[in-house]
């Protein structure tokens, strides 16, 4: 025993072998701190932005995919062959492309209009830049801006997997369903909305709980937009430091926090499986009882 | 139009990474993802309940996620076990790096596929190998396995498909080494320089929808063949209505 206390440990060591103030508790207060601080906050409501984009663009997917398979079931040829050519084409390119084709091109055809009606000719010939055609067309879009087109674009895409899924649902329900609509007298758009599409959902939900779950999955990449979201928060938290006075120090911890967002995004997953079960279970009332899955 | 076939020539190259990354993890996801889906069949609860969770897992969470997740993992790892064996360079590369993940992703999505058929495989054709007094490796690879996959094939193809589509993201998770540019980080180079977003975007397009196309026909040439025991299928015919 006394031979331990005469050895005297190098300043780091001594450092660390001071006793702790108390134990756990400190311990645990200290990180309740850390990761309640002001940066951590910040990444805590970046998920709205999340949760906003994969709401609005799911929603506008339902609207683009009815439109769609309104399309596809057409009277006219010209029509139809637009309603299978918006859902064939957005599906046979990646949903990245398209994520950030549609913004840039929105922007630029909003510069663009707005270039025609602002632009001197002077102004233009004075411009260097490749676009926008004059200083005053610029259009600076900020996290709002981008974050609905974002969602408008996620519609797009998912709109056309929609459209596939709603047209295959549209088929599905029974004739007889339509000809006793029909033989009340029903005229046809109350055919269509009062039968036909009320029918259609419960043939349409297994499919668009999968269209649902790729747009969860899609929403992680609004960070390519320059939307501060999870994602970016996650890069920035868990990047290594090492000034203190930025805060704490710590090597590359970036992997936990992604770990975070995986465990987080399987957890929607999660979610919206019990939910789609539960539209389904109340779609399903009364109609077919093999439907009910 | 000279502008489109410069783009076309600029790309040619850059489509190479993206064949390169689907074609390094088709192979090896396909074989991962045969056991994965006999491990969710399986009876043995902990090799079910292990395999059951790594499907869900990497089905339930974006590609885009786990990139980052393994990347920053590896890099984490670097100081202590990769430096020491000498294979960091390998290991971080995004030629390594991507498929690896690519591999994971893929197989939980293929198993998930494969799964559903190996449930719709015909009992009768089950008990009927049984009955002829076949081992399980035999009832396996006589009866099962040829089953399996002629009904997964149409689904594992679709999957190949957003396989390939699922390679645009690789390089916006991983660092770009050099000129080693995919067709997603040559259109957004291209399109920082002139701001010309339709045509670079179309081009890039171009290139993911044909080569789609080209992996639709190949796959649709293996179908036949696994279907060559059926009457064959009368051929598509265009034939618009106009009005109806």
């Amino acid at each position: 025993m006394t031979h331990f206390r005469t050895v005297k440990p190098l300043p780091v060591l001594q450092e660390m072998l001071q006793p702790r103030k108390s134990g756990m508790f400190e311990d645990l207060a200290f990180w309740l701190g850390y990761i309640t601080n002001g940066k951590h906050l910040t990444w805590y409501a970046s998920f709205q932005f999340t949760i906003y984009a994969a709401l609005l663009g799911g929603a506008l997917a339902v609207v683009f995919g009815l439109t769609g398979a309104t399309l596809k079931n057409s009277r006219f040829f010209v029509l139809r062959l637009v309603g299978s050519t918006y859902s064939s084409i957005v599906r046979g390119v990646p949903d990245v492309l398209f994520f950030l084709f549609f913004p840039l091109a929105f922007e630029q055809g909003v510069e663009w209009l707005v270039s025609t009606q602002v632009c001197s000719p002077e102004a233009i010939a004075a411009q260097t830049a490749p676009w926008p055609p004059c200083r005053e067309a610029n259009w600076f879009l900020g996290t709002t801006e981008y974050l609905l087109l974002a969602s408008v674009s996620l519609g797009l895409v998912y709109g056309a997997f929609a459209t596939n899924v709603i047209h295959g649902a549209m088929r599905a329900v029974p004739a007889g369903q339509l000809e006793a609509a029909r033989a009340y007298g029903m005229s046809t758009t109350q055919v269509l909305w009062r039968v036909h599409i009320r029918q259609m959902w419960v043939y349409a939900l297994p499919g668009l709980s999968n269209v649902w779950m790729l747009i969860v999955k899609a929403t992680s990449l609004l960070s390519l937009l320059q939307i501060a979201d999870i994602v970016l928060w996650a890069d920035r938290l868990g990047a290594p430091n090492f000034l203190p006075t930025v805060g704490l120090v710590h090597d590359d911890w970036r992997w936990r926090y992604y770990l975070v967002l995986f465990v987080f995004y399987i957890l929607v997953t999660w979610l919206s499986e019990r939910a789609f079960e539960y539209l389904m279970r109340r779609t399903g009332r009364g109609i077919l009882s093999e439907v009910r899955t | 139009m000279e502008a489109f076939f410069n783009d076309l020539a600029i790309m040619a190259p850059a489509v190479v990474f993206n064949i390169y990354f689907a074609l390094a993890s088709i192979p090896l996801g396909f074989v991962m993802a045969v056991f994965l889906a006999l491990g969710k069949a399986s009876s043995n609860p902990l090799i079910n309940a292990l395999s059951r969770g790594y499907i869900y897992a990497f089905r339930g969470s974006p590609l885009f996620i786990q990139f980052f997740m393994f990347y920053s993992l590896a890099l984490s790892l670097n100081l202590t076990v990769w430096r020491p064996l000498g294979i960091s360079g390998f290991v971080l590369h995004p030629l390594f790096m991507g498929p690896l993940v690519l591999v994971l992703n893929t197989a939980a999505y293929t198993a998930e596929i494969f799964y559903g058929a190996l449930r719709a495989v015909p009992r009768g054709a089950v008990e009927a190998a049984r009955a002829y007094g076949m081992s399980r490796s035999q009832q396996f690879r006589r009866v099962v396995w040829p089953n399996l996959i002629r009904l997964a094939w149409p689904a594992y193809t679709n999957e190949v498909v957003f396989l390939f589509h699922a390679t645009a993201i690789v390089y916006f998770a991983l660092p770009v080494v050099g000129p080693q540019a995919d067709l997603m980080i040559t259109a957004k180079t291209l399109f920082e320089r002139d701001f010309n977003a339709f045509l670079h975007f179309s081009v890039a397009a171009l290139y993911f929808l044909a080569v789609s196309l080209v992996v639709f026909f190949l796959f649709g040439l293996v179908y036949q063949r696994l279907m060559r025991h059926l009457p064959a299928q009368p051929g598509l015919r265009f034939a618009p209505k106009w009005l109806r």
